[in-house]
This record gives structure tokens, C-alpha cells and sequence, in this order.
């Protein structure tokens, strides 16, 4: 399969030169290459997306998806793998979407480790609705409704998951696509929940971002220990999205562990409901109220 | 045979399960009981308390005069011995205390002690009370049946029951419970609230042997999105919480709509605005479940009136909600869902419980074809095709759209399953008539119970259930109220939100309420004193 057949005739609206077109082609590269190695089933793929500039790419993928309401992606997905634990559910996430409406599902969503993937599209606006600061703004960040200036520190959502209990956390840069590749491969090969913070500098609303990150952003090391917590959390606290002065800014798997996922607590989950014929022993179920 | 008892003690002193013990004793003698549960929102003191009416022929409501008070505490007997019946009795800690001290045991024994001085007094077998205890307790029974026991002895008989065929014992919850696994249900998403925790507690319990999976996500956004991913991923699911929680799922609500997944919600009502009135019961959300979320869309509203009725009621939500692919809501009440009926049999209905999902679909399915009823045929993931779901308004394949022709179309589409809904419904008996008369009542939901017991002690009335409130019956109601003479509506609420609802698809107005808002359920007694003043 080439990547380009997962694609459709959709007309594609993002702003020409949008750093989307890169994860959209990096989703793409990676999908295909899992089906071709076999590690999973193109038909078993189901995305699900929320609002905002990110959620298009609902429309620009040829596979199962579910483009559900602003902020509620990770819900969504954590249903859809109860529902039919034999399906590769992949979250697409907006920074505002994940970390103002929907940090709480996040939060759990760490905690509970479904095997699902939650790729979050991190512009640090609200782009879709011309430019507000969101939950990873930085501060002093002036805009339509932060005309003084954004009050707040942003979240560090690497050190969030890292927290919380996620057992894959990696940051990507959407313009360096074959990187990205990487690992979201590795993100949806994982058994748990991957978290991927993809930097997506808006082009429009936010344009600062984009020759900063061009010139700080570098690939961890290969000496960089993916399974210690505490070196993970140091490396993700390197850059803190702020923009005053000049941080390197780390991208790749900070951290990976094994524990057991969301679903194994219940026993009677193992093939997908839809395939099983339900029957009732009525006079079984009423015995106890006689 | 008549009799009514009152168990009370604090929360935690164990009037709940003793309540549903000596329930239970009764139906497997042969008799009828309504356990009605009054309680306030604390784990541990206040006052609690049961009302077992028990009958030889069928009753559906209590009353607040008592044959026996049983009580776990004095306060039971303050609160409560005004209400007690000329040659009424009481047992409490003066006849428990002595016993619980011989046994050397917790004091929570002073209701097995009860237990047995209350089935001595009717001469029951003690081994037929044993048997019950032990299927109620199944651990460290041997101490609880030695108070029964010594209960039993310290007692003397004073009347003498005939015993006829068992009958079951079942709470509103527990009927939703086994009417959504005769109808499929694969998986219950709930967040706890009052009323509707119960259910989540009966299913999960009972998840592995009836193959079906309980969880409780982080709260009741998470709840009703999860449930719509389950549903799109094929499963048969079920949402539960009360008004509070199905505010936060208005959105969502909006989601199943447009998404067209199927979707079943439990709103089991408690008095409100906000926290309201926590562990009491009300009607006070009826407007809000038939408009709940943006945007104008098509949904049912179904309203059982007692237990067996809400095994037929859900299993008919599941149906209707997955064959149109419209979210269906259950509107119950902590009376209904926290109150135990007695029935000589439970039936389920012959509804097929199959998932409308296309069994070989094409390769190139629409997930949003339009057809002439409006209702896609269902694919799921995994089936081999492209399935979509869009929030966003879309396309026959669930394409994000922008221009204005086929928003119109899903528009016109998703509202043209109207008429065939209407046309199904008409057939699940959506009203029900009872006795005869030229007045009419008319009510919906659990205020049924008072109604239909309060109904012989009146002339000249006749009581219209309605059971679908979405869509309504409308000519059926039409016709029942232009034949009659004084119409009243039965509610408890403070409005009467029912008769607005009414108005405003019959265009007839209900100029006479008998309205109930104290939190508590109309009795007969109640009912019967306000209709002689009208």
C-alpha cells in the first residue's frame, strides 16, 4: 500500500503552508508502512478527531473516523476500544481541544492506559477561531481576548502525561516529517497509551513559533534512557513553550514502560461485541427477585 | 389482608436491607408488597426509613399509617408513633436490646431481633424466615440467624397468614437492569449520581455472567462521548446519571443526534434546581429531556410506571434507538428506580433484540445514505468499508460540508424518520387507559402507583398513563380529553410540566394540577383529599 491511498478527494482547506500538511503526510508514511509490515489492519483503523484546525484531517484520511464534539476525542476513544478492543484507534487532538476543554479526559486518559494513541496538534492558539491563547500559550501572549497580555504559564503537557501515568510519551516536530514518522510508528506500536506532542507552529495567529523552533529544536540523543522516569521528566522540562530567550528544544520518545492496559480488567472483553449473538436466559436473570 | 410497617433507624442501622428482607419473606408467602425507601443524604445517623403495604391483592404505593413501627432506634418511635394505627404495635430496642446483649454481637442484630418477632406475630414457620435470611446474607449468617431465632422465640403469634404462590420482588432499578440485558445492552457507562447509582451497582455486579462490560469514566462528558465511541464501534450502549449529570451530557445528547449512533440514557430524576433535593424524588426534568441539547433534532422520551413496565419500556428503548439510529431516553424518578413491586410473574417484551447492523455490506457504503425513511442502513468498523461519524453536518459518506443543499438534506433526512417512529410507537401502546368514569387523571411515570391504587376508593374517574412522552400519542389524548368532564394532571412538580407539553401538541389546555414537590411521592390518602376539592 502507498501512503498516498490513504488519502482522499476531499478539498483541503488548511492555510497554504500549514505545518498540518506535514503530520497529515506523516500519518500517511507511517499507516502505510505498519500495513505493509503487517502490524496492523487497515479496516481496523479508527481515527477519531475533535474541533479546530487539527480535526480536518478527519476528511483528508480514507479510513474509519469519528469527528466528534471540541475536547472530547480521548472519551471517544477509550469507547471505541471497549466496544471493539481489536480496533487500532488513533486520537487526533488541537493543544486547546486537549488541554483547555479536555485536560480532564486527559488526566484519566494517562491513567487508565487503553491502547489507544493520542497525537496532539500543538500550534499554542485557538486557531480556528482567529488566535485566542489556549492552556499552552505562553505567557504574555497578546490576542483578541488577552489584549493585556496571557496571564498564565502554559501547561508542559509532556510533564502532564509523564505524571499522570502515561507509558509512551514522545514530542514531534511536523516539519521534520520522517522523523515524525518514526514515531508515530512507534506510538501505535506501543501496548498503552502513547501520547505524541507534535509542534505545529501556526503560520498565522501565532508566527513567532515557527523560525524559533526551526533554529532550537534537536533529536534526543541515542544515550537518552527511555525508560527512566526521571531522566524523561528533566528532558521534557528543557523547554518550557515559552519564546523570551533561546532553549533547546527536545523532540523523540522521551519516555516508554510497560504496564497492564485499560482493557485487561475485564475479562469478558475479547472479541468485538457486534460479532456476538446475545441470548437471554430470561428465567436465569429473574430467579433471584422470586 | 392489609398491613402496613415501618422500619427506621439511622443510616447505617440496616432499615433498608431488613425492609427488603421481610419483602421478601411476604412474596414467597404468597402476598403483595410495595417497599417504599425514604432517606437523606448522609452515610452514617439522620433517620431512614422503609414502608412495606402489604396486601393480599396487588398494591403499587404505601400510606403514612402503620400496623407496625420497627424501630432501630428511639427517634424511629418520636418521629413516627402519631402515625401509628389504633391497636398498631412497636417494636424496638427494648425488646431488641436484651437479645443483642445475650448474643454478644453488633447492635446492626437488633434486625434480625425485629425480623423475627415480626414473622412470630403471624405465625410463620422459622425455617421459611431462615431461608430468606440466608439467601439475603450469605456471609455470617449463622450469627444473624441466631437472632432471628431468638427474635422469633421472645415473640407470640397473634394472627395466622394463608399462604398462596410466590411471588417476585423488584425495584425499578433492577427492571431497567434485566430489561437492558433482555434487549442486548453490551456496555453501561455511568458517573454515581442519586437516583441512578443503583442501576450502576446492579449491572456491575452481575457484568461477567451476563457478558456485559461496567464502567464509571471521570464524569458525565466523558460518559455519553465514550458511549457514542462504543456505539460506533458496534456495541449496544447505555448511559445512566440523573439531571445534573444529563446537563453536562446536553452536548453530547447533540452528538448522538447528528452522529445518528444509537444510544440509550438513563435519567432517573431527583428534585432540582442544582443539587436540589438528593436522594428525594421529583418530575421535574420532563422539558428538560424532551429539549436537553442544540440544535433541533428527533429523539424519544419513554416513561415507564412501575417495574414491570420498565423492563418492557427499556428493552423497547434499545429497539427504537437502534433501528432508527435516534438517541432514546428513559425518564424514571427515585421513586420508580428506588421503590420494590410485586408482580405474580415479570415478563419481557417479544421485541427482536438484534443490532440493525448490515451483515455483508458493500464496499462502497454511505454512512449517511439517504433513504426513504431516513434511517441509514448500519455498518461498523472493521466490516471492511469506510464507516464515518460527523458532528460536524456532512455528506451521504460523512464528509464535512459547508454548503447549504445538503445541509438541508440531513436535515430533512435525519427528521424523516419521524412519521415511521410515530407509526412503531402507536403500536407499543403509548397511553394506557384505566377504570371507568367521566373525570379523567392524567399523569405519567411513577406517580402511576397512587393513581391506580387510589382509582377504586373513586367514582367517576378514569386515569389516561401516558408512556411515550417523545413522540407524544396526541390524538390519543385529544380524544380522551374532549369526552371528559374535569380533566386533572397528576405530577410532582411544581409546574406541571406535562400539561404545557400537552397544550402545546393538542392545543388543549389542563386547568386543573394536583401538584407534589416536597420531594416525596403522592400517596392514595393524598391524592383522594385534593381530588374532593376540586
Amino acid at each position: 500500500m502507498k501512503p498516498e491511498e490513504l488519502g482522499t478527494k476531499e478539498e483541503n482547506t488548511w492555510c497554504p503552508g500549514c505545518p498540518n500538511f506535514g503530520i497529515l503526510n506523516s500519518a500517511k508514511e507511517a499507516l502505510s508502512e505498519l500495513a505493509n509490515e503487517e502490524k496492523l489492519s487497515v479496516k481496523n483503523i479508527a481515527l477519531v478527531t475533535g474541533i479546530g484546525c487539527h480535526g480536518k484531517i478527519y476528511d483528508y484520511l480514507d479510513l474509519n473516523g469519528f469527528n466528534g464534539l471540541h475536547g472530547r476525542v480521548l472519551p471517544v476513544c477509550l469507547g471505541m476500544k471497549l466496544g471493539n478492543p481489536n480496533l487500532t484507534v488513533i486520537g487526533f487532538g488541537g493543544d486547546g481541544d486537549t488541554f483547555d476543554e479536555g485536560v480532564s479526559h486527559f488526566v484519566h486518559a494517562c491513567r487508565y492506559n487503553a491502547d489507544i494513541t493520542m497525537m496532539v496538534h500543538t500550534n499554542q492558539v485557538f486557531a480556528l477561531t482567529t488566535g485566542q491563547a489556549n492552556a499552552v500559550t505562553e505567557k504574555g501572549f497578546v490576542d483578541g481576548s488577552t489584549p493585556l497580555g496571557q496571564g498564565e504559564n502554559p501547561i508542559n503537557s509532556l510533564v502532564l502525561a509523564l505524571e499522570m501515568g502515561a507509558t509512551f510519551v514522545a514530542r514531534g516536530y511536523a516539519l521534520q516529517g520522517p522523523h515524525l514518522k518514526i514515531l508515530m510508528k512507534k506510538a501505535i506500536a506501543h501496548k498503552g497509551f502513547s501520547f505524541i506532542d507534535i509542534l505545529q507552529p501556526c503560520i498565522v495567529y501565532h508566527k513567532h513559533a515557527m523560525p524559533y523552533l526551526n533554529k532550537n529544536v534537536y533529536k534526543i540523543a541515542e544515550t537518552h534512557n527511555i525508560s527512566d522516569f526521571n531522566q524523561a521528566l528533566a528532558k521534557a522540562r528543557e523547554w518550557d513553550y515559552s519564546y523570551e530567550k533561546d532553549s533547546p528544544v527536545p523532540v523523540g520518545v522521551f519516555y516508554q514502560t510497560s504496564r497492564p492496559i485499560f482493557e485487561s480488567q475485564w475479562p469478558q472483553l475479547k472479541t468485538p461485541w457486534h460479532t456476538i449473538d446475545k441470548k437471554t436466559a430470561w428465567s436465569k436473570i429473574t430467579r433471584e427477585f422470586l | 389482608m392489609e398491613k402496613t410497617i415501618l422500619i427506621g433507624g439511622a443510616a447505617g442501622l440496616g432499615s433498608t436491607v431488613t425492609s427488603h428482607l421481610i419483602g421478601k419473606v411476604f412474596c414467597s408467602l404468597g402476598y403483595y408488597v410495595f417497599n417504599y425507601r425514604d432517606y437523606p443524604s448522609l452515610i452514617r445517623g439522620g433517620h431512614n426509613f422503609n414502608i412495606l403495604k402489604v396486601s393480599s391483592n396487588p398494591v403499587y404505593s404505601h400510606e403514612y399509617h402503620y400496623d407496625f413501627i420497627l424501630a432501630l432506634d428511639q427517634k424511629t418511635i418520636d418521629i413516627h408513633q402519631k402515625d401509628l394505627k389504633k391497636g398498631g404495635l412497636i417494636f424496638g430496642t427494648k425488646e431488641t436490646e436484651p437479645i443483642v446483649q445475650k448474643l454478644q454481637g453488633p447492635k446492626i442484630l437488633a434486625n434480625d431481633v425485629l425480623v423475627g418477632l415480626l414473622f412470630k406475630h403471624f405465625g410463620v414457620a422459622l425455617d421459611v424466615i431462615l431461608t430468606a435470611t440466608e439467601k439475603v446474607f450469605d456471609q455470617n449468617a449463622d450469627l444473624i440467624k441466631k437472632a432471628v431465632a431468638e427474635g422469633y422465640r421472645s415473640g407470640s403469634q397473634k394472627e395466622k397468614l394463608k399462604i398462596s404462590k410466590p411471588k417476585y420482588f423488584i425495584s425499578g432499578t433492577e427492571a431497567i437492569g434485566i430489561g437492558a440485558v433482555a434487549a442486548g445492552l453490551d456496555i453501561y457507562l455511568a458517573y454515581p449520581m442519586t437516583p441512578a447509582s443503583p442501576l450502576l451497582h446492579f449491572l456491575a455486579k452481575r457484568q461477567l455472567e451476563n457478558n456485559i462490560l461496567v464502567f464509571q469514566p471521570e464524569n458525565e462528558i466523558a460518559v455519553i462521548n465514550a458511549a457514542l465511541g462504543a456505539s460506533f464501534a458496534g456495541a449496544k450502549a447505555m448511559v445512566g446519571t440523573s439531571g445534573g449529570g444529563f446537563a453536562l451530557m446536553a452536548e453530547g445528547l447533540s452528538l448522538a443526534a447528528m452522529t445518528e449512533l444509537p444510544l440509550v440514557v438513563y435519567l432517573g430524576q431527583r428534585p432540582a434546581p442544582a443539587t436540589g433535593l438528593a436522594t428525594h424524588t421529583g418530575q421535574g426534568d420532563l422539558k428538560f429531556a424532551l429539549n436537553a441539547g442544540h440544535g433541533e433534532f428527533l429523539r424519544v422520551v419513554l416513561s415507564p410506571g412501575d417495574a414491570q413496565e420498565a423492563i418492557i419500556r427499556t428493552q423497547e428503548a434499545f429497539y427504537l434507538s437502534h433501528k432508527y439510529r435516534v438517541p432514546v431516553i428513559l425518564l424514571s424518578d427515585k421513586h420508580l428506580a428506588e421503590s420494590n413491586y410485586t408482580f405474580d410473574e415479570i415478563n419481557k417484551a417479544s421485541l427482536a433484540a438484534g443490532r440493525f447492523i448490515l451483515a455483508n455490506p458493500p464496499q462502497d457504503y454511505q454512512s449517511y445514505e439517504i433513504t426513504p425513511n431516513g434511517v441509514s442502513p448500519r455498518v461498523v468498523p472493521g466490516q471492511g468499508p469506510i464507516v464515518r461519524a460527523n458532528s460536524y453536518e456532512h455528506n451521504n459518506y460523512g464528509h464535512t460540508i459547508e454548503d447549504g443543499v445538503w445541509a438541508v438534506k440531513m436535515q430533512d433526512k435525519r427528521f424523516k424518520k419521524l412519521d415511521f417512529l410515530k407509526k412503531e410507537i402507536n403500536k407499543l401502546n403509548p397511553a394506557s387507559l384505566y377504570g371507568k368514569g367521566r373525570n379523567l387523571l392524567i399523569s405519567y411515570g411513577s406517580t402511576k402507583g397512587a393513581i391506580v391504587d387510589a382509582l377504586p376508593q373513586m367514582r367517576g374517574f378514569r386515569f389516561l398513563q401516558i408512556s411515550y412522552l417523545k413522540p407524544l400519542p396526541a390524538e390519543i389524548i385529544l380524544k380522551e380529553i374532549k369526552k371528559s368532564g374535569k380533566v386533572i394532571l397528576i405530577e410532582n412538580g411544581v409546574k406541571g410540566s406535562l400539561a404545557d407539553v400537552i397544550k402545546e401538541e393538542t392545543g388543549l389546555a389542563i386547568k386543573h394540577k394536583i401538584l407534589k414537590y416536597d420531594g416525596r411521592p403522592f400517596t392514595p390518602d393524598f391524592l383522594i383529599d385534593k381530588l374532593k376539592k376540586i
